[in-house]
């Protein structure tokens, strides 16, 4: 018994630590490296990270010219399974280039729509620009669902950037390195995208499954009900990892244990991407550069300083209006003071004038009369005059000695 | 002369071939996985590493393995280090193996793959799941190691015809 034990002690020790001839390491001290390079792995420590990431250029393109008889195999089988469907995919994709035209028009003019909606909400202006990335490494690992992408933070890719498959969302980027970067697949267990379920607006977390098709997760008990096979999932943006309004795919019913649910038809099919790409966001702000400094980057506190300067403006351009209709009061008051002499002085004039008018008249009654009274005046013996005082005889004497019945 | 050197170098070639082969598989992932089967996967280096480091094939070095095992990480996109220590362990197995038959007979070396195998990814799934927070199917581990395991019996077949034709 003991010895067995004995025995069992010196193979393992064996197994250990012997090294044959031509072993530089014993396999004891392999394991602790192992186990080190774990710790470190998990580590987030910049040393590591550069180490890691000279590693993976150096891998990925390994991996990248290792895999070109392989891949030269696959896309040759890919083309010849192509051109056998080539004609029918033809009338087909003729079809929807038909339909999708016509939608195009409409989709453009909401797109613009939303970017205004969008500026006006956030301050700021995204510009985006998508760069054509090829993919270098796509094995397909039952366990995690990644591409490598040939672009890097030398292209500014960072992490979280987004890649699609044309205008479909395919996964964001995890890794990234000088020239490459890892891209998390949305198939991808560790994949969770925030997402709405259109028509019905239903928000939900899109999530990978491994195999070609996500599962919706955390939603209201009742809400799945709503669902039919021609809804479709978009990105919600939710989060801010991604942008909102991606599509992501349809739904596509199944039936399990006698109850109906839901899974996510992915539009692109990831095993078939040989070149994605990945959308560079800038964002750049509305205000000034010189206040951009002090500007929080809460839009609301940057809206509160907005409105505050614009009440400034406004409180000091009231005092202003107030000072000109001050000064304006008092020059219509001086005005009008102005106004009432002047129509004095004219009403004084206007008297003088009919004063005067009146001298004139009486002064040219008398002169008539000194040369007519003969005329008009009454006589004893002839009653042809009349008397003086009279209006007939002030009449004759302007009439120049005529009497009314002559 | 020139056909003696050249033959010679085909030979070096040739005794390297498992380590080349080796590295190929890690970096290009053979393993038919774009044949989209559903969860067929199996594990091409387990195989090679088991089968070389158990008959003591004298250019496998540990070194290589515990590099391969860096490399493998980086394509699949594990943290650094599991693989090189799964490839490790199965060396150890090996060994240990090796020291405790007295007559070797391909079935045990067969059952023992399997049990080896299976060990080395539940080690690998707990540190993933526990330490590294990821989601792992479980069912294509056990999927992939009843594959690696019944594949190992056919490339064991090609890597014996290879052996015997390099000691000829």
């Amino acid at each position: 018994m003991a010895a067995s034990r004995d025995d069992l002690l010196i193979a393992i020790r064996s197994a250990f630590l012997k090294k044959s001839t031509q072993q530089k390491f014993s396999l004891l001290t392999l394991v602790f490296i192992s186990i080190f390079t774990i710790l470190l792995s998990s580590l987030d420590f910049k040393i590591i990270r550069i180490i890691k990431v000279g590693i993976n250029e150096v891998v990925y393109r390994s991996s990248f010219i290792v895999s070109i008889p392989e891949n030269f195999l696959k896309n040759t089988y890919i083309e010849i399974v192509e051109y056998s469907t080539f004609y029918n995919k033809y009338k087909k994709s003729n079809d929807e280039l038909k339909l999708l035209r016509s939608g195009n028009v409409e989709n453009e003019i909401i797109q613009n729509e939303n970017k205004e909606l969008k500026e006006l909400i956030n301050d700021y202006i995204t510009s985006s620009d998508k760069l054509l990335a090829k993919i270098i490494v796509d094995h397909n690992s039952p366990f995690l669902k990644s591409i490598i992408i040939n672009k890097g933070s030398k292209n500014g890719i960072k992490i979280g950037t987004n890649i699609y498959d044309q205008s479909y969302l395919v996964g964001r980027v995890i890794e990234v390195n000088y020239k490459t970067s890892r891209v998390l697949l949305l198939s991808d267990l560790n994949s969770n995208v925030p997402a709405t379920i259109a028509p019905q607006n239903i928000q939900a977390i899109i999530t990978g499954t491994g195999d070609n098709h996500g599962q919706i997760k955390y939603i209201k008990d009742g809400l799945s009900d709503k669902f039919s096979e021609e809804s479709i999932v978009y990105t919600s943006g939710t989060g801010a990892i991604f942008k909102s309004g991606i599509p992501i795919g349809t739904l596509k019913l199944f039936e399990k244990d006698k109850k109906t649910g839901f899974n996510v038809e992915f539009y692109s099919d990831f095993s078939q991407l040989k070149y994605v790409f990945a959308e560079i966001t800038l964002r750049k702000d509305i205000q000034n550069s010189n206040n951009s400094e002090n500007q929080e980057a809460n839009p609301i506190e940057a809206k509160i300083k907005i409105l505050e300067d614009e009440k400034e403006i406004i409180e000091d351009s009231n005092i202003k209006f107030k000072e000109e209709n001050d000064l304006l009061k008092i020059k219509i008051n001086e005005l009008n003071d102005k106004i009432f002499n002047l129509n004095l002085n004219l009403s004084n004039q206007n008297q003088k004038i009919n004063q005067f008018n009146l001298d004139r008249e009486e002064l040219e009654y008398l002169r008539l009369n000194l040369i007519y009274s003969h005329k008009c005046q009454t006589r004893k013996l002839f009653s042809t005059g009349y008397k003086v005082g009279t209006p007939e005889y002030k009449e004759c004497i302007l009439n120049k000695g005529k009497k009314i019945n002559e | 002369m020139s056909s003696l050197r050249s033959k010679g170098i085909f030979l070096r070639i040739y005794s390297w071939l498992p380590v080349i082969i080796l590295f190929i598989s890690v970096l290009n992932e053979f393993d038919l996985n774009y044949l989209n089967l559903d969860y067929f996967s199996f594990n091409f280096p387990f195989i090679l590493i088991f089968y070389f480091t158990l008959k003591d094939f004298k250019n496998l070095d540990y070194i290589f393995v515990f590099i391969v095992g860096l490399f493998n990480d980086t394509v699949v996109g594990l943290p650094l280090g599991i693989s090189s220590l799964s490839y490790i362990l199965i060396c150890i197995s090996t060994s240990y193996f090796r020291n405790i038959t007295i007559r070797p007979s391909p079935i045990k070396d067969w059952f023992y793959f399997l049990f080896i195998v299976s060990l080395i990814n539940s080690i690998n799934y707990s540190i993933l799941t526990l330490f590294f927070s990821f989601n792992l199917v479980l069912m294509s581990y056990l999927v992939n190691t009843f594959f690696t395991f019944l594949f190992y019996i056919v490339f064991v077949s090609i890597f014996k015809f290879y052996l015997k034709s390099l000691n000829d």
